[in-house]
């Protein structure tokens, strides 16, 4: 079980992120979350969004470089030590995060190689994972 | 043009048209006594009428009667841009402004502009030129050709447009930009012919396949380009994305502007000169001495019939090698290699020598970036610092900033094993890198 997120190429410079931005909202494509970082000239912007294959058609007609990603997404409850507790449950299986962030309200999105282990490793702690239905069921009127 | 363009490898050459197959396919000898009958009375005609010549001739004590044989052109003195700075802006004419038909200057890519004037007999061979290297792309009266050069003072977009209505050719002078509107009356008009930089050629492209336009099922079906050295990678990509077939010409304003000599579609590294109104040398850049034949050096051209300003041994700081056997498309006219390296934009980079053609080379290799670039030199921190801007195409980019950078990583090595020197590699997005309707500036030496 995994959501789908859309990741852009995007150069470190004042408007490039805007661009991207504004062409989600000219198409009514919801932000249910994202992470943005850099390596000081380009960065990699992964968006969750509630049309992510609307998002890619138009991302693509922009002549934008775009790529597709299975991730992983857990459901937090929101209480003290939920995060960490996703944490162990991967560590515990051995398994190593690439990166990760959290989306509107809590849930968080995880990249790891091996996503059915560590949708294993979670529910056995006992966290709910979901997939892009449910993410869009629950997110109805949650954005970033 | 009526019928498809053939691919390149599948050409009948003895159904392409040559404009002037008396001179153009002429024998060796033939070709030389044109050349050497015209000189002598080139030498004469600028010697009487431009004082900065015969200044310079006295002094060097040579006479036009000296000049006996072709190797004789040896004897005069060479000019560059600098002589028709000097002489700006009529100093260098030799007849009055009143014989003058049109004024065009030099676009100024290296420097102050420089003002040039044809007479009727000057826009007679400029034309006469055009034609035969619109013919050596296969144009005919048939066609109809959309000119996407600026108008303007730059040579390119006149003389083209004179040159394609000397064989009869529909003009369509869309001029330059307004990128929608090229597509929009390619469709509506059935264009066939596109005149462009080659870079603004892509852009056409990109921007036609960005709005669903089908170039495969378009009337386009020849590029010719100019304004800027057209890379190979570039040529070849725009071939197959907008399925056409594309040459390009070489010339420049100081000596008449485009239609030098053109590419026939027989050697697609290589462009015939127009021998019957150009002599050309190539030297050694340092000493200007000639160098063995057939080797590379830098092009000196001597216009031999031009009547506005003529100009003696004209230093173009192209590199090139010319070689003078028959050519498979039946002209005889010498071919010169494409010029891809001028003498002055060679970067000395931590005391290497680099070309930015070199980079282009590397470039054009990689499949996951556009024929783009953009090089930026610098010393900030005291050492010479290059930096080149590449353009990754969408299917490069990964989601893992590991990959990238091992992809940027894979180009900076291969851009050193090349050229020597240890660039930084900069990836921009796709589109990122600026294409331009003029000439492409792909270098800033911001070096103090």
């Amino acid at each position: 079980m995994s959501i789908t997120q859309i990741s852009v190429f995007v150069e470190s410079k004042p408007g490039h992120m805007g661009r991207v931005l504004g062409a989600f909202a000219d198409n009514a494509i919801n932000v249910h979350g994202f992470s943005a970082s850099d390596t000081g000239e380009y960065g990699i912007v992964r968006f969750v969004v509630d049309d992510t294959q609307r998002a890619e058609e138009v991302l693509k007609g922009m002549g934008a470089a775009v790529r597709k990603a299975k991730v992983l997404c857990v459901k937090l409850d929101d209480s003290v030590g939920q995060l960490q507790k996703a944490m162990e449950a991967l560590a515990g299986a051995q398994l190593n995060i690439s990166y990760c962030y959290s989306l509107a309200s809590t849930y968080i999105a995880i990249s790891v190689k091996d996503i059915p282990a560590a949708e294993e490793a979670l529910r056995a702690a006992g966290m709910a994972v979901v997939d892009d239905d449910d993410l869009a069921g629950f997110m109805v009127g949650e954005t970033m | 043009m009526g019928t498809p363009m053939p691919t390149p490898d599948k050409i009948d050459f003895s159904k392409l048209p040559i404009y002037k197959p008396e001179v153009e396919c002429a024998s060796r000898e033939r070709i030389r006594a044109i050349q050497l009958a015209k000189l002598i009375q080139q030498v004469e005609y600028t010697y009487a009428r431009v004082p900065w010549y015969r200044e310079k001739m006295d002094a060097m004590g040579v006479s036009p009667s000296d000049i006996k044989t072709l190797d004789d052109v040896r004897l005069l003195p060479f000019t560059d841009k600098a002589a028709l700075r000097e002489t700006f802006p009529f100093g260098m004419f030799a007849t009055s402004l009143d014989e003058i038909v049109e004024l065009h200057s030099s676009s100024g890519t290296t420097g102050k502009p420089i003002v040039v004037g044809y007479t009727k007999d000057d826009m007679d061979v400029w034309s006469e030129c055009i034609a035969r290297l619109a013919q050596m792309a296969g144009v005919t009266a048939s066609d109809r050709v959309q000119m996407a050069f600026g108008y303007g003072m730059f040579t390119g977009g006149f003389g083209l447009h004179y040159g394609i209505q000397r064989i009869g050719g529909t003009m369509i002078p869309a001029g330059a930009g307004n990128t929608e509107r090229h597509i929009q009356m390619i469709e509506d008009y059935g264009t066939t012919v596109l005149i462009a930089t080659p870079s603004y050629a892509m852009h056409i492209c990109e921007v036609g396949e960005r709005v669903g336009f089908d170039w495969a099922s378009s009337t386009l079906q020849v590029g010719l380009f100019g304004g800027e050295p057209c890379p190979p990678g570039l040529k070849a990509e725009i071939e197959s994305r907008m399925h056409i077939t594309c040459t390009d010409n070489y010339g420049l304003t100081e000596v008449m502007g485009p239609g030098v000599s053109g590419e026939c579609l027989a050697h697609r590294d290589q462009q015939h000169i127009a021998e019957d109104h150009f002599l050309w040398e190539v030297v050694d850049p340092d000493t200007g001495e000639p160098v063995p034949d057939g080797e590379m050096g830098e092009l000196v051209l001597t216009p031999l019939d031009k009547k506005g300003i003529p100009v003696l041994r004209y230093r173009t700081h192209d590199l090139t090698r010319v070689v003078t056997d028959k050519c498979a498309c039946g002209r005889t006219m010498a071919r010169m290699q494409k010029v891809r390296s001028r003498c002055d934009d060679m970067l000395i980079i931590r005391g290497t020598n680099v070309f930015p053609s070199q980079v282009e080379d590397v470039i054009s290799d990689i499949e996951l970036l556009a024929p783009h670039y953009h090089i930026v030199v610098d010393n900030e921190t005291g050492l010479d610092r290059m930096t080149v801007e590449v353009e990754i195409k969408p299917e490069a980019f990964s989601d893992s900033y590991e990959e990238m950078k091992g992809f940027s990583n894979e180009v900076r090595d291969k851009l050193r094993s090349v050229l020597l020197v240890t660039p930084v590699v900069k990836l921009v997005e796709p589109g990122g890198l600026t294409r331009t309707m003029g000439k492409a500036k792909h270098v800033d030496d911001l070096r103090k």
